[in-house]
């Protein structure tokens, strides 16, 4: 009887498996030791630098200039162009997608690669004296709940409207390092917990890097809408 | 503005022929007449209250309010002490008049003392504070005794029960004597100590170092310091005088007070006359933009009637500016900020080319109003302009001359650095942003972070 009646319930006006509870995370900067004049002082701070400073030029400056459509996606990026004068480590630096990379240490690593492999083929650009100091911090987090819960997908939409953008970070961004996925909470609880596999892909695949995070809310709303609209997958 | 009463103040320039090397627009322009006395009040008006938290409801969303009051519950009923040097005047008087109700709104009660002094504290303090900024200073064993003398006889004077301590600038700094286990406190530091005199913060830094906690106002104002130490960005009030919303009458008013066409561009500076803020070269980098665009220059700031520097700096301004009568420059007295907030918003865009800055506050103004703004790659704006994605940084006044030139030519390119900028303030310099940081603080200090 239970399963003639889910069955001629269209998907997406199901009850979740579980409710999806909104989180924010809200961040207090800390200066650290670590900081650079010089590519060469970079790359040693580079490999220095504690995690939470990683995370804090990649991931959460994202958020914190999460209004900026084009031409920033991370903070050495951006220093190696404005401060260095050196494009081709800027575009090679700004190329680091953050959601390729489910742990800190494996991050790292690709940026140290990146700066070691350009200071090899120009070793005149290490010593050269940038235009500001980089100077590392790091994050403090608080994880903070929301009024927001989520048990069908109606009300995940609203949900996805009305919290912050510091939300949409954390569930959609941060969460991969939680997660240690190739995805993010959202698309987790759809394909989970709502059995909507191919939402939760169309929502995995949104680009974070062409849009500001507020498009990356819209785009998450029409897929949800969509899903509505159609009754399912 | 039904209290506004007439003041001297700037002598008028009449307007003279303008030279044809440095005339651009090919038609003869119609300038509205400029009053000869810019409107200005003889006593500053009575301060504003601070607005309840939930005015800022229709700025920042609800979202953001909610979560404030969130990231409050954990620290609801604990108890603050903030302790500076002066109750009113500065900016850190002017910070905790703000704060210190909001923090109360969300249960955080906060008392605030002031320390008191003798002239010789004073001066040794304003010595000290030079001296922290790079000023040549030797210091003596008598200043020593008399900063402590001073500071032992507040500490036995006050009381320290509360849960966290906040202790700002070095005034009142050895009052860390009173440290114990009950409570955690906190060094707030507003000023740069990027380059400060060995003797004096050689003397400081072991009182320094027995806070739990410092907090600075710029990654370059830091220290190698064993405690953690915070990034604070200093913050606007979007709903204060000097950058809430104007009705539109409000501002067109005032261009017409000053004698500001709004049919044409406009380029603003609004700074003390100080030379720090390189008010000749904005003159002079305006003289090299308006040879390629037209446009009108007003450099709104005060300090010449209080401040014989100022004085001379603003004669220097006066004597570069020349005749030109499209440069109109405004010494206003502190308490102009409606004015100022009204010329911000009738500006294409603001400079603020400074040689050294502490924080730039004026550029974070700017940047609310969603004006495009060049700015000095000093201090800690770089921290709000974003070279070509939330304005633009010069070095110098060629620079500044090209960025006037390029960014009124491409009025498209220039929105987008006002929108971006408009964007970065509100969420890294608000009041609600210093709001959540120092919750956060409190909730680190007293009961440790729970990382994501």
């Amino acid at each position: 009887m239970a399963e003639t009646m889910t069955a001629s319930v269209p998907e997406t006006q199901r009850t979740a498996a579980k409710a999806f509870y909104f989180n924010t995370a809200a961040h207090l900067m800390r200066i650290t030791r670590q900081k650079a004049n010089t590519l060469a002082e970079f790359l040693a701070a580079l490999n220095e630098c504690p995690e939470d400073s990683i995370f804090q030029h990649s991931f959460r400056t994202l958020q914190e200039h999460h209004f900026i459509r084009q031409g920033f996606s991370n903070d050495f990026a951006q220093w190696a162009l404005s401060s260095c004068k050196e494009p081709r480590l800027g575009e090679q630096l700004s190329g680091v997608d953050v959601r390729e990379f489910t742990s800190i240490a494996d991050l790292r690593q690709r940026f140290i690669s990146i700066v070691s492999d350009f200071l090899q083929t120009n070793p005149d650009a290490g010593a050269k004296a940038a235009q500001e100091t980089f100077y590392f911090c790091a994050s403090d987090v608080v994880v903070i709940p929301t009024h927001f819960v989520a048990n069908t997908m109606h009300e995940f939409g609203e949900g996805i409207r009305s919290v912050s953008i510091h939300s949409i970070h954390h569930h959609f961004i941060e969460a991969r390092l939680r997660l240690k996925l190739m995805s993010n909470d959202f698309s987790q609880w759809l394909h989970e917990d709502m059995g909507l596999t191919a939402t939760a892909r169309a929502v995995n695949q949104i680009d974070i890097y062409t849009g500001t995070l507020e498009d990356v809310r819209n785009q998450i709303v029409r897929i949800v809408e969509r899903a509505l609209t159609m009754g399912g997958d | 503005m039904a209290t506004a009463k007439e003041m001297v103040n700037a002598p008028f320039q009449e307007p003279a022929v303008k030279p044809e090397s440095v005339a651009a627009a090919p038609l003869p322009i119609a300038r509205p007449e400029r009053r000869k006395t810019p409107r200005t009040w003889e006593t500053p008006p009575a301060p504003v209250p601070p607005a309840p938290l939930d005015h800022y409801r229709s700025i920042v969303g609800d979202a953001d309010i909610e979560e404030l009051r969130f990231l409050a519950r954990d620290v609801a009923g604990k108890t603050v002490k903030m302790v500076n040097s002066t109750a009113v005047g500065g900016g850190v008087a002017e910070i905790l008049n703000r704060l210190i109700p909001l923090l109360g709104e969300l249960e955080v009660k906060t008392h605030w003392d002031v320390i008191t002094g003798g002239n010789d504290f004073f001066e040794v303090t304003k010595a000290f504070h030079n001296a922290l900024h790079g000023a040549p200073y030797e210091l003596t064993r008598e200043a020593q005794e008399v900063f402590l003398m001073h500071n032992e006889q507040n500490r036995q004077r006050m009381e320290f029960n509360e849960d966290v301590v906040v202790i700002h600038d070095p005034q009142p700094a050895a009052l860390i004597r009173s440290k114990s286990d009950k409570n955690r406190w906190v060094w707030r530091c507003h000023i740069d100590l990027s380059n400060p005199n060995p003797q004096v913060w050689g003397f400081l830094r072991p009182f320094v170092e027995q806070f739990d906690a410092a907090i600075f106002s710029s990654q370059s104002f830091a220290r190698q310091l064993p405690i953690p130490q915070y990034l604070f960005y200093p913050c606007i009030d979007p709903l204060s005088e000097k950058n809430k919303d104007l009705d539109e009458t409000f501002v067109q008013k005032v261009c017409d007070e000053f004698g500001v066409d709004r049919k044409r561009p406009i380029v603003t500076q609004v700074s003390r006359f100080d030379r720090l803020k390189d008010p000749v070269g904005v003159v002079q980098a305006f003289k090299m933009a308006k040879k390629y665009v037209d446009c009108q220059l007003v450099l709104a700031g005060g300090g010449a009637s209080d401040d014989p520097e100022g004085a001379i700096v603003l004669k220097e301004v006066r004597e570069v500016a020349g005749d030109d009568p499209d440069i109109i420059i405004l010494d206003l007295p502190p308490w102009c900020a409606l004015e100022i907030n009204a010329l911000q918003r009738a500006s294409t865009l603001i400079i603020q080319k400074s040689i050294k800055e502490g924080f730039g506050l004026t550029v974070t103004e700017a940047l609310w109003k969603g004006k495009p703004t060049i700015a000095g790659a000093v201090g800690g704006i770089p921290n709000q302009v974003i070279d070509k994605l939330t304005g633009a940084l010069v070095h110098s006044v060629e620079g500044c001359a090209y960025q006037i030139r390029y960014l009124l030519t491409h009025p498209d390119f220039a929105d987008q650095l006002g929108r971006n900028g408009h964007e970065h303030v509100k969420e890294n310099f608000l009041m609600t942003t210093n709001i959540r940081r120092w919750l956060l603080l409190f909730r680190i200090l007293l009961h440790g972070s729970g990382k994501a």
